[in-house]
């Protein structure tokens, strides 16, 4: 298995949106706008890619009994650093992403790559693994994002397309989450089985 | 009481955890094919939301607070939450099979249920005293099963009914999710 | 690797310490960021809703409702140009609505930015904008004494519908103001 293709895996054949249905709640919760779901992929994208590395450096060391609990140790470092990271220099990006940032630490997608990926494969691999998934949750979560906030506001990423008088609330708000993810998911079905 | 019966009506109807806030989404749409599963799993959520919160409760306002630790919050959080569903296994394993055997295997699916992280940190933040905070959790709970019960029945439903092809199973699951938060939305302003 | 109680003990007790420890130094390095940057969103929010002013003191005062509130007193040249206060409201339709408001030396409404709050977005949360669009019979820029929507027989016009966020900001903007007058 060559990096680019795990990449490549990632994106399309394991999204972990579309396809494993992985990491629900960010997906639902911080997707009313294109832009706090591209921040949310983004940030999940850095945590992944730094714990996957880690994990599979530190895989032979560690004995298996204890294996899941110093994984979340690893993960959840990693999110407490982000976590102040953004509370310092992106202090308005992490207001609104509010509780979903800390909660990166219970997104089954990172123990989840840990468990099935980086505690098999070596650490170039693992981090290959960690840019692809995280990428596919990225361009899930925008797209959603983009869906949602086009319908319900009239804009995608700001920029105004129609009118705001026109743009269905209830898409920016909770029903709207599960019926634009629910579209979306059978729509990427419906091309990978066409 | 009157107060308290305030944060009960608005922690399973109005700001529900699933419909409103988001939490839970995992074991919603995975443990709701049948009722009998998602009552279980509404049970032993409820348990371990209860004693989680009260003891990150407790671990929030005598520890970390008191040694200026707040930072390490998420991370003591979920370690705190992992070992008490792992004890709550072992205990119950041993102490009555009966419970064991019905709400067993959802024990160890609950420590990536972000639901119960999740309250811990809103009781956290919103400093609660804690009878409110433990109120708070068994009620958001109580939301969580109920959402889930309703939810299974609904989905044991769907199962007879013939859906297109690409809109099966997760997709049209969560389109029916997205009705019922628009039901749900009616209890708002309450 | 196989797992026994000593290896176990020592790889869990390793990696807490590690984990600790590269913690501790993030938190130390990012305390003055993450401080500086509270400050500053404040300094700016009490800039944009205050009339000019050379310097600016904090203080408390008390509302209507026996509430102690943060205040900021704004002089120039030694005389008094205005107050900002940091209010707030628990009667949001999503619960507690923090705003900081400012007044001028009469007690006239001149600015307010909301601080914190978890309304509806498109309905409620428009409440940053609502309260200040010109011309509008909802602009309180100005205005001097008790507010309220028109479903309660003032002359506000509420947020398309979001009555209960209306009322929220109302009352928290009424409370502002009490304390702003209870400090003269």
């Amino acid at each position: 298995m060559t990096a680019l293709q795990t990449i490549k895996d990632g994106l399309i054949r394991r999204n972990p949106t579309f396809v494993l249905i992985l990491g629900m709640c960010p997906t639902l919760g911080t997707t009313s706008s294109a832009l706090t779901g591209m921040s949310m992929g983004l940030a999940t994208l850095a945590v992944l890619i730094c714990s996957n590395m880690v994990i599979s450096a530190i895989k032979n060391i560690v004995p298996d009994q204890v294996r899941i609990p110093v994984f979340i140790v690893v993960i959840a470092s990693f999110v407490t650093v982000l976590q102040m990271v953004m509370q310092a220099w992106l202090p308005a990006l992490y207001s609104a992403l509010g509780i979903f940032i800390p909660l990166i630490v219970v997104n089954c997608i990172l123990l989840g790559r840990a468990e099935a990926f980086a505690s098999k494969n070596n650490v170039l691999l693992s981090a290959c693994d960690g840019i692809g998934i995280g990428a596919g949750f990225t361009l899930a979560l925008t797209a959603i994002g983009a869906v949602r906030e086009l319908l319900g506001t009239g804009a995608v990423f700001g920029f105004r397309i129609y009118d705001s008088s026109f743009g269905a609330l209830l898409f920016i708000l909770a029903p709207g989450a599960f019926i634009v993810l629910g579209f979306l998911i059978a729509l990427f079905n419906y091309i990978r089985h066409a | 009481m009157l107060e308290y019966l305030a944060i009960i009506i608005s922690a399973i109807l109005v700001n529900n955890i699933v419909f409103a806030q988001f939490l839970g989404i995992c074991p919603f749409i995975g443990v709701s094919k049948n009722l009998d599963s998602a009552l279980g799993m509404g049970m032993a959520v409820t348990f371990v939301m209860a004693v989680s919160t009260a003891v990150t409760w407790v671990l929030q306002h005598y520890v970390l607070e008191p040694l200026g630790l707040g930072y390490i919050q998420t991370i003591a959080f979920i370690l705190v939450i992992a070992v008490l569903v792992q004890m709550l296994e072992i205990i119950m394993k041993k102490s009555s099979p009966g419970l064991y055997a019905a709400l067993g295997v959802f024990l160890p699916l609950i420590t990536t249920n972000c639901a119960v992280l999740g309250v811990a940190i809103i009781v956290a933040q919103k400093n609660f005293a804690f009878l409110h905070s433990i109120i708070y959790a068994v009620a958001t709970a109580l939301g969580f099963a109920m959402a889930l019960a309703i939810f299974a029945g609904i989905r044991m439903q769907l199962d007879l009914v013939d859906v297109p092809r690409p809109m099966r199973g997760v997709p049209i699951a969560l389109i029916t999710a997205g009705i019922l938060a628009m039901a749900f939305m009616g209890f708002s302003g309450l | 690797m196989k797992s026994s109680l000593k290896n176990m003990l020592l790889s869990l007790t390793g990696i807490t310490i590690l984990a600790g420890t590269i913690l501790a130094i993030v938190n130390i390095s990012t305390e003055k960021p993450i401080a500086e940057g509270a400050e500053r969103t404040r300094n700016e929010a009490i800039a944009a809703i205050l009339p000019p002013f050379d310097k600016i003191e904090r203080s408390t005062a008390t509302d209507s409702d026996g509430d102690t509130l943060t205040i900021y007193i704004a002089t120039l040249e030694g005389s008094n140009t205005g107050v900002a206060v940091e209010t707030f409201s628990n009667d949001g339709f999503g619960g507690y609505i923090s705003i900081i408001a400012g007044f001028d030396k009469d007690g006239s409404v001149c600015g307010y930015r909301i601080l914190q709050h978890a309304e509806t977005p498109g309905l409620g949360a428009n409440m940053d904008k609502w309260f200040m669009a010109d011309d509008t019979p909802h602009n309180i820029i100005g205005s001097n004494g008790p507010l309220a929507v028109k479903a309660d027989g003032g002359d506000i016009d509420a947020i398309t519908g979001a009555t209960i966020t209306s009322r929220a900001f109302l009352q928290a903007i009424n409370r502002a103001r009490s304390a702003a007058m209870n400090i003269r």
